[in-house]
């Protein structure tokens, strides 16, 4: 059971219109010593994320058949039957097998009433996929009288799913279906990134309910497939929607006691019982331990591309098993679902096998044959063909490989996107570049299962050149937040807003380690703009600024052309504490109240402090400082000392008002200049998103224009150098033409002389060609002799360096001649064919033509 | 302008000079303030004093925090009275009259020392200067270009200046500066470039590395010796220095001449051989358990220290908490008060603001009391516990110490009894070997062996006595430190708080009052 990856060859019948250009199909890219996965049907009702169409109310026969078709595509072994298998002896209620059996009839492929299978194209198709060779012919007669075995031994039991017809309308063995292939992408090396793979080519449709709500059409439909007596579905059914209408009056008087919006939710959230419970028989994919470090059997779901364990509660049995080499018929006993299931495919008791020759040992073959024959006396009369049939091989696969270029495999979904519904979430993917704006997934949640009221959008992008990486919207809060990835012009890492305005609330962080002033975070409002820094020298870790309203008189007084500048009310700055300062030295925090002309110093504590030192500075106005003969009085500022404190001289103070007035002047700068880098901020985003632009890699020539481009210019350049060359050559006259003067017409004579002369030439050019590469030989040849001289003399007084070196020079030395040798012998070879060629030439030129053409 | 720049006449530096030059450097404004309030020469930490024809450098001692110090263009001849200047980062001595580099060692953090144009002659006293970045002594009267493996000590050094000496005529001058100076950036005002650098490794690279080998052995040893220095004091800090091995025994044994002399009676050498292993085991035992011990104390102090903290944390948080308290609900009362509309509500807000001001310092009076409680019965039980902790170290000590007294009997025992039985023999004239002459003097009676052994024990038994007390007393000395300087702690930090809080509650006062004696006058 060593095995190789799968291919399946059906799902372009099923799916043309998905796969438009793609023929493709899926693989399972392991390589050739894996475990082998085998696809199982199981009856396993799992309602998976994409299951949600069946529970609302689809017509299910055609459900499960699409599924079937569609893990088929998937290429796992496949097989088919329903519902839990019971052993022999134990017969199922009668209502049970009905309903079994309606179900089973429908999903006969050829019966899948909405699917049109003019839309493909079989065409183009090769021959292998319309006809049955021999050896398929034989293995399909094989597989009918094995079936006929089977429902005579297991007649309660569903019939195998054996050899579904495929796209032209052939009926194929299931196995055969499955071409194991090995693909060259990593991604789809390991069992996760290929079920995603696939899955991601899968599309759920939502298909009609088999169980039409009302009871008489039920009916009919049963006796369109034949179906005895009405189903016992319809009381199942019937009963669920009772226990439902009680649980809903349960609920409704549940809801006068508790509150409503509790009740609300609970009711929406409450899963709907499902009337087909057991009823679908599923494709799955198992994956079997052993090999490639597979520790434990698991399921795929093809749709999710999620792995199950097989002791999950929601399989309820399995039918049969196949991959491409046989198929096997579960024995063993459902009854606790798939939980007790041993997987040992060798087990003839646990598996019936259909080829038991192919890859088991004769002695295995009496056991299975001694189980066949034992409930039917049938088995008696075809012995023979029996025997044959154990001992056939399994043919190879009519599928073609499957072949998905690099850019298939980057598109992933069919048509490059793919909708998945959630509970309360729609998630949509695309394809790289398929969006023009980058969009590569979209998140939605909802707030109701209905799906109508939005809560978030979370859209991711990629390749942007703006770097923006996911974009969320709160619909509640009407906040936007985009997050970048490192690389944006201003650094930006996330950007909260409601508008794309200046002055209006919004949060901007930024990758501070990019930014020279360590800017981490900046929230803007109206009124104010904090600042928060990280890792600066200086300690600074918040600034706060205040504005005021913008005042009538500024507006008209404006000659500057920020006077129409919020005017600042304060800014505040706070620090860290800086460790080679005392603290009482270092500023925690300063206010400059500039509508108030007052400076706020606050100090670092002390240890064991409890109050901080303090400073107030009063500024003098500008206009009374000139008529004041102290620059500095001791009430322009109060200082408060934490401890003892020591008169401080008016010149220190002084000086340090100085400083601060100066800081003042450049912080109101900084604070504009913020300003002016948010409106720059805000105006970039803004023509960023009006007109997104995406990176394409250098190396990626299918979408990067301007560097296809570049790289067929040089193409083409570097072909012109060699046509040029050619030009040249073919030019091979024009020397001898200029020298005769380049007459238009050309006699005889001439023409003679033109050829002798150009033969010569090209006869002078070869010897001297050969005898540049003899001189060359000969001087090797002497070189080497000469060196071979000096070891000879000097042999004994060399060190063993010399030695080496001596060796490694003579080595080389060698090689040259040899390399020339060549080069001589090929030049005489081909030195005669060339200069035939050059005559050959000449006499077909054009110019000569009327004067050598015939001679 | 000022005198001294015209006149001839050499100078001394005074305050008047100093004064001046003070004010000089500032600008205008500032420099009227400082005029008027005075300086403090604590507070200057720049100082140029050029071209003032000073002879001789003096009254600069105030000048504690100077970090820059420009002396040049004038007539120095010595340097001196600079000591004072630790602080001193820049010193320019240029275009003076000086000799000899000296009077610069305690000037430890100097990074940039000009000695440009001087008539010095060899570079000497500068070991200290290990911080020196850039060196000026272009223009002096440097002959020797070996003097220049001088400044290989100094490890920052970046730029060197050499120019106009005599040694720059020498031929190899450059190379030479370069290959012994491998760190230099600039020589002579060029970028050392790499050319020159490779050229001078090539040249002088064998002489080069055996400098740099015996510099480096130098250092490993000098390493070496603060190591053991440094872990000499450690032993020292557990009272234990000299005991790990044999020390203590070499000691006993030192000076005792009737030791000696008994030391070579038959047998007695293997005795003291075997004395020795025990006694130094002994002493290893006693060594190491000092070290456990010193770590067992160390871990006590640093838990009491932990807790102590701990406890003041938590108590000056709520403290800060009632502080910022009342500063959110009074920050705009003073406001309030001045812009109240009538007297009446001014005075009633003023009268409330004044009763939580109070109501502030009771709290943090009552906290401050509460923490000093606790803070001084955490000290008591500290204090207990150290007795607790010297006392049995003590114990212990005294317990392996009289091992030794034992081992001392013992040996003392046997010595005896070689002694008499050697004495008995030599009575009897059975000696085999040969014994020096001064231990045949020994021989002659009972008494006088006896004698000497019991003298020799004695010695023995007094230095050990005095090895034990020294433990004692350090011990001692160290629990009392230890004790008090954990009271002494929580009394200082007790004042302090205090202080603090009354001088917070009468700032705040005081701005309450002010605003009070303002309004008057509006």
């Amino acid at each position: 059971m060593d095995y190789t990856p799968y291919v399946a060859g059906m799902e372009t019948l099923k799916f043309p219109s998905i796969l438009p250009a793609l023929t493709p199909q899926f693989l399972s890219p392991q390589p050739p010593s894996c475990c082998p996965p085998l696809a199982a049907f199981s009856s396993a009702l799992n309602e998976e994320s994409g299951h949600r169409s069946v529970t609302g109310g689809g017509r299910m026969e055609v459900l499960e058949e699409r599924e079937e078709e569609e893990h088929e595509e998937e290429q796992e072994e496949e097989e088919q039957k329903d519902k839990e298998l019971k052993p022999l002896e134990i017969s199922d209620k009668p209502e049970d097998l009905k309903t079994k059996e309606s179900v089973e009839r429908v999903c006969v492929p050829s019966d899948v009433p909405d699917f049109d299978w003019s839309s493909i194209d079989t065409s183009q198709l090769p021959s292998s996929y319309k006809t049955n060779s021999p050896s398929e012919e034989k293995l399909l007669h094989v597989a009918a009288h094995f079936l006929q075995q089977y429902t005579h031994i297991c007649p309660d039991r569903k019939p195998l799913f054996l050899h579904p017809v495929n796209e032209c309308g052939v009926e194929k063995f299931v196995s055969t279906t499955v071409r194991p292939t090995l693909l060259p992408y990593t991604e789809l090396y390991h069992w996760d990134g290929c079920a995603s793979f696939v899955s991601d080519y899968l599309i759920m449709e939502p298909l009609k309910s088999p169980i039409t709500p009302v009871p008489k059409e039920e009916i009919k439909k049963s006796n369109k497939y034949r179906i005895k007596s009405p189903p016992d579905l319809q009381s199942k059914f019937e009963l669920q929607q009772k226990a439902k209408k009680a649980k809903k009056a349960e609920t409704e008087a549940a809801q006068k006691d508790k509150e409503r919006g509790e009740e609300m939710v609970m009711k929406v959230e409450k899963p709907k019982g499902d009337p087909l419970h057991g009823l679908r028989v599923h494709a799955w994919v198992l994956v079997l331990s052993g090999k490639r470090e597979v520790p434990e059997t698991f399921f795929i779901n093809p749709f999710t591309g999620n792995s199950h364990s097989t002791t999950d509660e929601q399989f309820l049995g399995i039918e049969s098993i196949w991959n491409h080499r046989n198929y096997w018929v579960n024995m063993q006993d459902c009854w606790n679902g798939c939980k007790d299931l041993v997987f040992d495919l060798s087990d003839n008791i646990r598996w019936e096998v259909m080829l038991s020759g192919s890859d088991k040992p004769h002695q295995l073959l009496p056991d299975a044959e001694e189980k066949n024959e034992l409930p039917d006396n049938d088995m008696d009369d075809v012995p023979e063909p029996e025997d044959e049939n154990r001992n056939l091989d399994m043919p190879p696969s009519w599928v073609d490989p499957i072949q998905i270029s690099p850019r298939e495999f980057e598109t992933r979904c069919c048509q490059g996107t793919k909708v998945t519904l959630y509970k309360k979430a729609k998630l949509e993917k695309w394809a790289p570049y398929l969006n023009a704006n980058g969009l590569v997934k979209r998140l939605t949640v909802y707030a109701d299962a209905e799906c109508s009221e939005v809560v978030e959008v979370k859209e991711w992008f990629t390749n942007r050149e703006d770097m923006l990486d996911l974009r969320e919207v709160n619909k509640r809060t009407q906040l936007t937040t985009d997050y970048f990835s490192p690389g944006h012009r201003f650094h930006l890492k996330a950007h909260t807003y409601m508008w794309l305005e200046p002055e209006t609330e919004n949060t901007m962080e930024f990758y501070n380690e990019a930014r020279v002033d360590g800017l981490q975070k900046r929230v803007q409002s109206a009124m104010e703009m904090t600042e928060y820094f990280v890792g600066r020298d200086d300690f600074l870790h918040v600034r706060y600024t205040e504005f005021g309203k913008r005042g009538k008189k500024v507006h008209l007084a404006g000659m500057r052309a920020d006077a129409n500048a919020r005017p600042i009310v304060q800014i505040k700055e706070c620090f860290h504490r800086n460790p080679e300062k005392p603290a009482d030295e270092d500023v925690a925090e300063r206010i400059f109240l500039i509508t108030e002309e007052m400076i706020h110093l606050t100090y670092h504590l002390k240890d064991n402090y409890l109050t901080a030192s303090q400073k107030d500075f009063f500024k003098i106005p500008e206009g009374e400082i000139r008529g004041r003969e102290d620059v500095m009085t001791p009430d322009m500022c109060i200082t408060y000392q934490a401890g003892f404190s020591k008169e401080e001289k008016l010149v220190h103070l002084y000086k340090m008002l100085q400083e601060l007035i100066e800081v003042e002047k450049q912080l109101k700068e900084q604070v504009r200049r913020s300003e002016a880098e948010v409106l720059n901020i805000l105006k970039t985003r803004e023509n960023e998103e009006n007109s997104v632009k995406l990176l394409v890699s250098i190396y990626d020539t299918e979408r990067n224009e301007k560097r296809r481009q570049e790289y067929e210019a040089m193409k083409k350049s570097r072909e012109d150098d060699l046509l040029g060359q050619e030009g040249q050559d073919l030019d091979y006259l024009a020397p001898f033409l200029l020298q005769t003067g380049n007459t238009e017409k050309i006699t005889k004579a001439q023409a003679l002389r033109l050829r002798n002369d150009c033969l010569a030439d090209l006869k002078r050019r070869l010897v001297n060609k050969a005898n540049i590469i003899q001189a060359r030989f000969d001087k090797a040849v002497e070189e080497l002799q000469k060196k071979d001289e000096w070891f000879q003399e000097n042999q004994d007084k060399l060190s063993e360096e010399e030695e080496e070196e001596f060796l490694a020079r003579y080595s080389e030395t060698t090689f040259l001649i040899h390399i020339l040798s060549l080069r001589l012998r090929r030049e005489k070879e081909t030195a005669p064919q060339k200069y035939l060629a050059l005559e050959e030439k000449l006499r077909k030129d054009p110019r000569f033509a009327e004067h050598l053409g015939h001679a | 302008m000022s005198q001294s720049h015209n006149s001839v006449e050499p100078n001394v530096i005074d305050d008047e000079m100093i004064q001046k030059a003070i004010e000089e450097q500032y600008p205008e404004d500032i420099g009227q303030l400082a005029k008027k309030e005075g300086t403090d020469f604590k507070d200057v930490t720049e100082l140029q004093l050029s071209f003032r024809n000073i002879l001789q450098i003096d009254n600069l001692w105030q000048f504690e925090n100077l970090t820059k110090l420009q002396l040049d263009n004038n007539i120095i001849e010595k340097i001196e009275a600079l000591e004072c200047l630790v602080h001193l980062v820049w010193l320019d001595l240029s275009f003076n009259n000086i000799e000899v580099i000296e009077g610069l060692d305690t000037l430890v953090k100097l990074q940039d020392l000009s000695l440009y144009n001087n008539r010095i002659s060899k570079i000497e006293h500068m070991d200290t200067l290990q911080e020196l970045q850039i060196f000026s002594i272009g223009k002096n009267n440097l002959t020797t270009l070996e003097d220049v493996i001088y400044l290989r000590r100094f490890k920052n050094l970046r730029t060197l200046n050499l120019t106009g000496n005599p040694l720059c005529d020498d031929e190899r001058y450059m190379l030479f500066v370069v290959a012994y100076l491998p760190n230099l950036m600039y020589l002579d005002f060029k970028l050392v470039s790499d050319s020159t650098r490779e050229a001078a490794v090539l040249e002088y690279q064998d002489r080069t590395d055996l400098l740099e080998g015996e510099e480096a052995q130098v250092l490993a040893e000098l390493e070496e010796k603060q190591a053991k220095q440094q872990e000499l004091e450690y032993h020292k800090t557990a009272f234990v220095e000299y005991l790990n091995g044999s020390f203590l025994f070499d000691n006993m044994y030192e000076d005792d001449t009737e030791a000696a002399k008994l030391a070579s009676l038959p047998g007695v050498s293997d005795l003291l051989q075997k004395y020795r292993e025990e006694f130094v085991s002994v002493c290893e035992n006693l060594f190491n358990f000092g070290l456990k011990e010193y770590e067992k104390r160390e871990a006590e102090v640093s838990e009491f220290c932990e807790c102590r903290n701990e406890a003041l944390t938590a108590n000056q948080q709520e403290s800060r908490k009632l502080i910022l308290d009342f500063e959110n609900r009074n920050k705009m009362t003073l406001d309030e008060i001045h812009n109240a509309g009538s007297s009446d509500i001014a005075e009633s807000k003023r009268a409330e603001y004044k009763a939580d001001i109070h109501q502030l310092s009771e709290a943090l009076m009552t906290l401050e009391i509460l923490i000093a409680d606790q803070m001084e019965e955490l000290a008591n039980d500290f204090k207990g516990n150290m007795a607790v902790v010297a006392s049995t170290f003590i114990e212990n000590i005294k317990g392996i110490m009289n091992q030794c007294r034992d081992l001392e009997n013992r040996h003392h025992e046997k010595l005896l009894e070689i002694c008499i039985t050697t004495l008995e023999k030599s009575v009897k004239n059975e000696l085999e070997e040969d014994l020096p002459d001064e231990v045949r003097m020994l021989l002659v009676d009972k008494n006088t062996i006896v004698n000497a052994a019991n003298v020799s024990h004695g010695v023995r038994l007094r230095k050990i006595d005095m090895r034990e007390s020294d433990i004692f007393t350090n011990t001692y000395r160290w629990q009392a430190s230890v004790t008090e300087k954990a009271f002494q702690n929580e009394v200082d930090r007790n004042r302090e708080h205090v202080k603090e809080i009354l001088q917070y509650i009468d700032s705040l006062q005081e701005e309450l009052h002010n605003m009070e004696t303002l309004e008057p006058m509006e």
